[in-house]
């Protein structure tokens, strides 16, 4: 008898068996489990042993096998995909109501095993403010940091060190990591002239990559600043776009309090890289270290998130969560770009308006599909992953919201209010800018967060006196409550 | 059509903004919603539903009390600790940790209050138009009014003679009304 191949359902987890298992573990685990699940045994489970035998037939089939296997991998359902896709729901069980209710959906984006594909070659530049106000210690901290990056270098990896003031210079064209005493050397000569002008300095970086870039080569390139830059900002966002879709990542650090965290923001955004804010010498050693282990430690690249609402369903906003808290664009249709997964799990948090009068029962309200290029031929993959919830007129149970959605709702809802905070100054409504800032503070301090939320009232007086906050402030708590991400820690918190 | 079903909008207790139903933080003032009344009632372990369920508290229902004081009395210990009460002050309870600055105005360290598994942050006390409320502030063991777990981040009204429970610490409530 042929049998019923029906490729939503996981053969291979039926049975618990991987899916590159031999035909005897198969046989094995069908053994025991038929076993167990026998309508006569005092264990049985008739629909339980249907579904073993189902699994079975299909998989103990060579030509059933590769027929199941081909139909799943069309449906982005394969399980060979080393990244998987997890997602939490406010309520499993809701109303159906008559008027719009809200849902939030987080989900992440997570390699499947502890172990990654191993060390990937990485392809750098690092492109150094060397402007007049890096004079001093600033200078020489960032120095000391890039001397330590320098020697985290493997040998397989290439760097290529640029510095740039009004002018751009490649203080080391791109070099295998075997070379350090020539970038050691160059970086200690590195002595600061002139303004700031990062396009210059993108441009020069962005060329030294594209020298080496493809192949397993993660390219990227990482940008330091302390100060503005005037009129180059538009095309700067241009070339971080062009890179990107090249498969080079942009990242950028400000250091102190000068630079422009809007622009740098932008930056890193276009570049799919990160943003941050280096407020102490030792974070930016830290930071740099981060960076590499991170970009070394990629598993899938070049991510494209679909999400794809069901009838009756409306996208109300969309959030990267983890690693940092962050607004994403709404994807109307098309695919939100997220860059490299490396060991660390990626989160987005929508928000959905349930519309009126949902159908009753069951239903998937949403789904996420997520294409990356895996493994080290950097195959294209394709995931799928749906979420469903219950509609019901009867009563709805108690239902616990899952703590790691309620502990990263906690944190995203406090990094709103300040984001909305300097909408609202930027328009020059100083007294609500100040009432967010309040809230803010309010809920920082129930977190715990005693420094972020110290910060904030002071933020929040200076406002309320002089109409401006503090650059400094304004950095801390735009950078500080983005970092709130939950940690796996967090799970525990309610036990 | 029962009242449940037409899903009236949330009103946040704090700021009054309307929110959807089922929104947990308001999106105006950022604080916790308790969304959804008896949707989120949190179950209650070996107690019959409902009779004992402690709601939490809105303000419109709130009397104008004058309340000047609060003592807190350590039940293991008996060590009593009087604290005053004013509008918009908060009392934190916890343990002392100086090092990440946390500075309780009740610190139960010297009660033993690690090994009865109070949290470093563990639950504040404070007064809205003279009514008395205690908040978990998401503390790793729980805080318990009169033996019910308290949702974190949410407001219980306090009255005198209370047992509050933090983690395995028990502690008595004694409430100072000024004479009228």
């Amino acid at each position: 008898m042929r049998a019923t191949i029906d490729p939503q359902k996981d053969y291979y987890q039926v049975l618990g068996v991987t899916q590159d298992a031999s035909i005897e573990e198969i046989k094995a685990a069908f053994r025991a489990l038929a076993r167990r699940y026998h309508p006569d045994s005092a264990t049985g489970d008739a629909e339980q042993f249907r579904l073993v035998q189902e699994a079975y037939d299909v998989l103990r089939d060579p030509a059933q096998r590769l027929a199941y296997d081909r139909q799943r991998a069309s449906l982005g359902l394969s399980s060979d995909a080393p990244l998987q896709i997890k997602s939490w729901v406010s309520a499993s069980v809701l109303p159906a109501l008559e008027s719009e209710q809200l849902l939030y959906v987080m989900a992440e984006i997570s390699p499947k095993s502890a172990q990654g594909t191993g060390e990937q070659p990485l392809n750098l530049a690092l492109v150094i403010d060397r402007s007049t106000s890096m004079r001093g210690t600033r200078m020489e901290n960032v120095k000391l940091a890039i001397h330590e990056f320098i020697d985290a270098l493997k040998p397989e990896d290439r760097l290529a060190v640029i510095a740039f003031s009004d002018r751009a210079e490649v203080i080391v064209p791109s070099v295998r990591g075997t070379e350090k005493r020539r970038l050691h050397a160059a970086i200690s000569r590195l002595v600061p002239s002139g303004g700031t002008e990062i396009y210059q300095g993108l441009m020069t970086a962005l060329e030294e990559v594209r020298r080496y870039v493809g192949g397993r080569y993660v390219s990227h390139v990482i940008l330091m600043t302390d100060g503005r830059t005037y009129g180059d900002e538009e095309l700067s966002l241009i070339e971080a776009k062009r890179a990107a879709a090249q498969g080079i990542g942009i990242s950028a650090l400000g250091i102190g309090e000068d630079w422009n965290d809007l622009f740098l923001d932008a930056l890193a955004q276009a570049g799919h890289g990160l943003s941050q804010y280096i407020s102490a010498p030792s974070q930016l050693q830290r930071l740099l270290q981060q960076h590499l282990r991170g970009l070394s430690s990629v598993i899938a690249r070049n991510l494209d998130l679909f999400v794809k609402p069901a009838e009756g369903m409306v996208l109300r906003s969309i959030y990267r969560v983890r690693p940092h808290i962050g607004p994403l664009p709404l994807p109307e249709g098309g695919a939100i770009a997220l860059g490299h997964l490396s060991d660390e799990s990626i989160g987005v948090l929508l928000e959905l308006v349930v519309q009126p009068e949902p159908p009753l029962g069951e239903h998937r309200i949403l789904r996420f599909e997520v294409e990356a290029l895996c493994g080290n031929d950097l195959k294209r993959t394709r995931l799928r992953h749906d979420v469903k919830v219950t509609f019901t007129t009867g009563e709805v149970p108690p239902q616990e919201v899952p703590a790691r959605l309620l502990n990263t709702l906690a944190r995203w809802s406090v990094y709103r209010l300040q984001e909305k905070a300097w909408r609202f100054l930027e328009k020059g409504d100083t007294r609500e800018a100040t009432t967010l800032l309040q809230s803010a503070a309010t809920r920082l301090f129930d977190m715990g967060q005693r420094e972020l939320a110290r910060v904030a009232m002071l933020e929040a007086d200076r406002i309320d006196q002089q109409g401006a906050p503090s650059s400094r402030g304004r950095k801390q708590l735009r950078y500080g409550t983005r970092s709130l991400a939950i940690s796996p820690a967090d799970d525990k918190l309610r036990s | 059509m029962s009242d449940e079903s037409k899903g009236t909008a949330i009103i946040c207790p704090a700021c009054g903004a309307e929110n959807l139903p089922g929104t947990l933080f308001c999106t105006e003032c950022g604080i916790y919603l308790p969304s959804g009344g008896p949707l989120r009632t949190e179950p209650l372990p070996d107690e019959q539903e409902g009779a004992t369920s402690r709601r939490w508290v809105q303000e419109s229902t709130l009397g104008v009390n004058q309340l000047v004081g609060i003592t807190i009395e350590v039940l293991e210990s008996g060590r009593r600790v009087p604290l005053a009460l004013e509008e918009g002050k908060e009392i934190f309870i916890g343990r002392l940790d100086a090092v990440h600055g946390i500075f309780p105005e009740l610190d139960l360290t010297n009660d033993g209050g690690l090994g009865h598994g109070v949290s470093r942050r563990h639950a504040r006390i404070h007064t809205k138009n003279g009514v008395c409320f205690l908040e978990d502030m998401d503390s790793t063991n729980g805080t318990y009014l009169e033996d019910e777990r308290l949702t974190p981040y949410l407001p219980y009204e306090l009255h005198d003679g209370d047992i509050i429970t933090l983690g395995t610490m028990r502690l008595r409530v004694r409430l100072h009304k000024r004479a009228a």
